[in-house]
């Protein structure tokens, strides 16, 4: 087995512009395989960051109950599951918000706009403000008084409002009563637009005031977790975990398919259509992450893989031609070592292994050479920074295209061109292994 | 005790239509230590009597008795290994593995069976036998930076690498200049009286002849004398 592998080994180097261009045939193919995994697994990846930091999180906690009045609303009261549950997974939540939200009318003299507006415990969230980028006014002023809101730059610019100006909001409580609040706007800070990310802050005591909600409730527990892979655990563990004892299982499955997105307005339709009429007593959690918002992008990616993958298997054809018609060369310029390798008691079995591993080792160069040229053109063209369209900006990180390789793909594409030089080399390498050692021996080459 | 035993053999080639009658009924026996020599002009027979004994061709009649085992009706498994047990080869044109050096090309039939011996055993018998060859100075060197006749030295210490009972060598000097083609005869006449080694070669060369123990005259595939026997033609005819 070492000596057939180390006689293979060798022999790759013997006629090295051979070996060079067959080689390089496979390598171009794993380029352009590896490119475009990579692209997509980038795109991905892209487009997860930017949607969990327009939806604030990984992980989305809704509550839901029944009033006396037989209304269902959105709203999760102070729960020691809940606070138990965020201590004890302390170590794996990056962050977390709770956040009331609602989609009120601001109102400025003649003028009015519909704004997201969330309502935030500015204490717990002391990182918020930081991340502001205020362009006029003080953030100062949120953190003594509750009646101040923060509005984006072209929403105080559509309203004609100015810091320092009062105005109104008018809202549905969660009941359905209108309701009107007057607060002066604090400060200003930069839309984020692009990103889908656009809304108003407000203390979450004056919003919950507004929608008819205590201080300490709130609508929306969202978390960064410190590791995605493991988002989906993650998850689990809290949906498990706040289940009630009444709840069937089918809550979870029903849950699943049934992401709205609306990047910008309400994060995930807080009522899915085919709601069950029975009602229950207490909060009921709906626990969701950012996989299964992914789901649908990811599909998108999976198809473009997929071509990919063709791609990559007609270039593999091509160069099995190139190896099968290359290793019948070989064995014929071969042929008196052959059977020299024969005479001294070298079995048929290991005549193969030597041609078969020779196609193992020129698929495992071609591939490592394609990796190697793949990393150079994503470093390359990774630190490019593109002007690209705010749309376009989704799909990218900070301008810049992102590349993201995942293991298992390399190690099946490789397993793929392995296969394939095998499948090619092994005519060639039968042959080679049938010759007659007597004729093999008088061959003149 | 004869090692090597052929009774009216036999070998018919066909070409096409054509048969080439190689051999015609050769019968002859090769003792343990023997310096065997097979001399006759081209086409008398002399490969294809090699070839036969090394287990690389069978013959069309008649039996060859290998240390004991009669070659007929051995498949390919069961020749290769008696080739590896009992048989070293010694070729006119060297045929060295060109991408392994001097020491891998010697190392090489040692490594092909099953058992094998330890790291160690092996590291010391092949320096035993490249010092035994004049190679000391050359054991990492590939086959094209050597002489014809440094080839041909390496060869002969490859063919003894398994320590096999018979070493055959298919007229090892006939590429070589007679003063080299000399002193290859004389190594491997010292090897075979180090070793205990039976060598069989063949040649045409009257001179080299001379150096052999035991001479079998082969003409257009028929013994016609046998230096042990005393066995001339006119007695077998
Ligand atoms: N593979 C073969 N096919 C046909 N004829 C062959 C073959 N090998 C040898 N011969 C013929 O057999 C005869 C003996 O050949 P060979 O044993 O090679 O003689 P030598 O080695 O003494 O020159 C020659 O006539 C040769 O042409
Ligand atoms: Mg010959």
């Amino acid at each position: 087995m070492f000596l057939t592998m180390k006689v293979a080994f060798r022999n790759i180097s013997r006629q090295k512009k051979r070996s060079f261009l067959l080689a390089g045939a496979i390598a171009f193919g794993m380029l352009v395989i590896t490119l475009i995994n990579a692209l997509t697994g980038g795109v991905v990846g892209n487009i997860r960051d930017n949607f969990s930091h327009a939806l604030g999180g990984h992980v989305f906690i809704m509550g839901r109950e029944w009033t006396d009045a037989g209304q269902m609303i959105m709203k999760i009261r102070p729960d020691g599951r809940l606070d138990r549950l965020l201590e004890e997974n302390a170590a794996q939540i990056e962050g977390f918000t709770r956040r009331s939200q609602a989609m009120p009318s601001l109102i400025f003299g003649s003028k009015q706009t519909m704004h997201l507006l969330y309502g935030v415990d500015f204490e717990e969230e002391d990182k918020l403000l930081g991340s502001l980028a205020v362009t006029e006014g003080s953030l100062n002023e949120v953190l003594t008084q509750d009646d101040v809101i923060i509005l984006p730059q072209p929403v105080a610019e559509r309203l004609g409002v100015l810091v320092g100006e009062t105005l109104l909001i008018r809202l549905e409580t969660l009941t359905g009563q209108q309701n009107v609040g007057e607060v002066k706007v604090a400060a200003l800070i930069e839309d984020q637009e692009q990103l889908g990310l656009s809304a108003s802050y407000i203390s979450r005591s004056y919003l919950n005031a507004l929608l008819g909600m205590d201080p300490h409730e709130y609508q929306l527990l969202n978390m960064f977790v410190t590791d995605l892979d493991g988002v989906e655990i993650f998850a689990r563990t809290f949906r498990e975990a706040l289940r009630n004892p009444d709840e069937q299982e089918e809550v979870e499955a029903e849950a699943e398919p049934e992401v709205s997105v609306t990047v910008g307005g309400m994060p995930i339709d807080p009522l899915p259509q085919q709601e069950e009429v029975t009602r229950w007593e207490g909060t009921r959690y709906q626990v969701m992450n950012i996989n299964q918002i992914m789901e649908a992008v990811e599909l998108v990616v999976g198809v473009l893989n997929r071509v990919g993958l063709v791609i990559f298997l007609i270039l593999l054809v091509v160069t099995m031609v190139g190896i099968t018609n290359t290793f019948r060369m070989m064995m014929i310029e071969r042929t008196k070592e052959i059977g020299t390798m024969r005479a001294f008691g070298m079995h048929q079995k290991q005549v193969k292994h030597i041609f078969l591993w020779e196609a193992v080792f020129l698929g495992l160069l071609g591939c490592l050479a394609g990796l190697v040229l793949s990393a150079v053109v994503t470093l390359v063209v990774g630190s490019i920074r593109f002007n690209a369209a705010p749309s376009m900006q989704f799909f990218l990180d900070d301008g810049r295209i992102s590349f993201a390789l995942s293991l298992p793909e390399t190690i099946l594409n490789t397993a793929l061109v392995v296969f394939t030089s095998l499948i090619a080399a092994y005519w060639p390498a039968r042959a080679a292994a049938k010759l007659s050692p007597m004729k093999a021996l008088s061959s003149h080459t | 005790m004869a090692i090597v035993e052929l009774e009216n053999v036999k070998k018919v080639y066909t070409l096409g239509k054509a048969e080439v009658h190689a051999l015609r009924g050769v019968t002859f026996a090769i003792d343990k230590g023997d310096f065997a020599s097979i001399v006759g002009p081209s086409g008398s027979g002399k490969s294809t009597i090699l070839n036969l004994i090394g287990c690389i061709d069978q013959p069309t009649e008649g039996v060859v008795r290998i240390d004991g085992t009669i070659t007929e009706g051995l498949k390919d498994k069961g020749l290769t290994t008696l080739r590896h047990e009992t048989l070293g080869f010694i070729f006119q044109s060297f045929n060295l593995i060109p991408v392994l050096n001097v020491y891998e090309n010697i190392e090489f039939p040692l490594l092909l069976g099953k058992n094998r011996p330890s790291k160690k055993e092996i590291k010391e018998w092949i320096e035993f036998l490249v010092e035994a060859v004049g190679l000391a100075d050359h054991m990492h060197h590939k086959s094209n930076e050597l002489s014809g006749g440094q080839r041909q030295r390496v060869a002969i210490a490859r063919a003894l690498a398994t320590k096999p009972e018979i070493v055959l060598a298919d007229e090892p000097t006939a590429n070589l200049d007679s003063k080299t083609g000399q002193s290859i005869i004389e190594l491997m006449k010292k090897m075979n009286a180090e070793l205990n080694t039976t060598f069989i070669f063949s040649t045409h060369d009257r001179t080299i002849m001379e150096i052999a123990d035991h001479v079998i005259q082969l003409l257009d595939g028929l013994v016609v004398e046998d230096s042990k026997t005393g066995a001339k033609a006119g007695n077998l005819l």
